[in-house]
């Protein structure tokens, strides 16, 4: 299983080299954080910031998570994929080192909003809860970066993949929970709101920072997070190119 | 080395590879034939990428669907893409492999398949900056990295100037020396003339010939090539389709 740390590095550093990427998409969080958590004129709370801030923390690791089956696609195109495939080492690493980076990604991108978060006066919380924040977004990842790399490895081309990435990503964000509480939804967006995965980490999160511990919504994550990653090993396996 | 049996591969209705009989002993083996011929889905079965629709092949005396992942251990594969990281310098992409295989004493088989291939002096160098040549030469670093038994190339002198192709050449012919068995398509047959033990066209997913390059051109007469052998065994789909150059030619004069 060394493979998975060792395709994780070859992502990272390419990702740190090409010096465009990693500044927009340190920024991109960033201005939501500030033209949407300052901006916004709510009445529903005193200090739509603190509430805005677990939404947009969610959001972040879901986009760059869909953004980053594209990796996947490049791979699949450009041959690396089928070299890899050649090789000895277990196929399903390939998948792994693909969430490690993605979600390492995204909580690198989280980072940056907490800390923006915090200099713009969202409450600081003590270790454990930061631990079960980062924890709860890691899974949510590992939710989202398994799909989308599934869905790289099935499709062949990078239009339809961000033609699929576009068509999931808006409507999971905005029908969740991210901008507004469920009592001030309209009936039919709470539906939708409650089913939506990315609630299930938004309000986790909002719990946790109101200092309490989501038991509920920490084990649902973890058995999605496991299916998928149960789900894209098997397809890797499988996978005769 | 290589025994395909009966090895069979369909896309739907389309038989890219039919009934395949061949083996391949400890040699440089050409496999020709036209675009579409299965020359790449053959390689891609033998290299457990593609599972056969029948028929069984074993590489090294493995099984290519029973035990593919012996197979992976005692091969290398190059497709056609030219796939080595542009970001990263040309001694991190052969790192890679010899970290993804595990080879005990790392670096200092890396800078060894880097000297073979003559890209010392230009490791530290991102491979953005490297020629297609040197591409393909990081590409075969990569490959060797891990001493395989059999190395599979897939159209490996593909869009290079003629000495790079020289170059790919010498290498192959060194590996060969050094005891490898070398699996590899072309569309360069006077290469292939040149270099390659032993050679199988063909067409259709099915062998229309198989034998050394001399054997074949001596069969056909005096002064002849493997050109002529390929024209004389591989139907164009201009011919195939009942075409007529000269009822063509008239009927461009006539407008």
């Amino acid at each position: 299983m060394r493979a998975v740390f060792y395709y994780f590095e070859r992502d990272l550093v390419k990702w740190l080299r090409g010096k465009v990427t990693v500044i927009s998409s340190l920024v991109m969080p960033a201005a939501w954080l500030v033209f949407v958590g300052l901006a916004l004129p709510t009445k529903f709370t005193d200090n739509y910031l603190e509430f805005i801030t677990p939404g947009i923390l969610v959001m972040t690791m879901l986009f760059s998570s869909l953004q980053g089956g594209s990796l996947m696609i490049f791979d699949k195109i450009l041959g690396f994929l089928n070299k890899f495939l050649a090789m000895p080492s277990p196929r399903e690493s390939i998948l792994y080192g693909k969430i490690l980076f993605i979600s390492v990604r995204g909580m690198m991108q989280a980072t940056v909003i907490f800390l923006m978060a915090t200099v713009f006066g969202v409450r600081i919380l003590n270790p454990v809860h930061i631990f079960l924040i980062y924890l709860t977004l890691f899974m949510f990842s590992v939710f989202f970066s398994a799909l989308s790399t599934m869905i790289g490895l099935y499709l062949s081309d990078h239009d339809s993949y961000s033609a699929v990435n576009s068509m999931i990503s808006m409507p999971l964000f905005f029908t969740s929970s991210a901008l507004m509480p469920y009592d001030v939804m309209p009936s039919w967006l709470r539906i939708l709101a409650k089913l939506n995965p990315v609630s299930y980490a938004i309000d986790s999160i909002r719990t946790i920072f109101e200092g309490g511990i989501p038991v509920q919504g920490l084990v649902g994550l973890a058995i999605g997070a496991g299916i998928m990653v149960l789900l894209g090993t098997y397809q890797f396996r499988k996978a005769f190119v | 080395m290589i025994e395909i049996r009966k090895l069979s591969r369909s896309f739907g209705n389309l038989v890219a590879v039919d009934n395949l009989d061949l083996d391949v002993e400890n040699e440089i083996f050409g496999l020709l034939g036209p675009n579409g011929a299965g020359k790449s889905t053959t390689v891609m079965m033998l290299t457990t990428l593609l599972k056969p629709s029948s028929g069984t092949a074993k590489v090294c005396g493995y099984d290519i669907v029973k035990e593919s992942k012996k197979v992976r251990s005692k091969i290398s594969y190059v497709p056609q893409d030219m796939a080595v990281d542009r970001k990263l310098t040309g001694r991190e992409n052969v790192q890679l492999y010899a970290k993804l295989y595990g080879i005990p004493d790392r670096n200092s088989k890396v800078e060894e398949v880097l000297e073979m291939m003559g890209l010392s002096d230009r490791a530290n160098d991102l491979v953005a900056t490297y020629s297609g040549g040197m591409r393909r030469r990081l590409e075969l670093s990569q490959a060797l990295v891990h001493e395989p038994e059999v190395l599979f190339l897939d159209e490996p002198t593909l869009g290079l100037d003629v000495s790079g192709r020289k170059k790919i050449w010498e290498h192959i012919r060194m590996l060969k020396a050094e005891g490898m068995t070398i699996f590899m398509t072309t569309h360069y047959l006077e290469e292939a003339e040149k270099y390659c033990n032993r050679v199988a066209i063909i067409d259709k997913g099915r062998i229309a010939v198989v034998g050394s390059p001399e054997n074949l051109v001596s069969a056909i007469g005096k002064d002849a090539s493997l050109n002529d052998v390929f024209l004389e065994n591989v139907k164009t789909p201009e011919e195939q389709a009942g075409f007529n150059s000269t009822q063509f030619r008239n009927l461009l004069r006539r407008r």
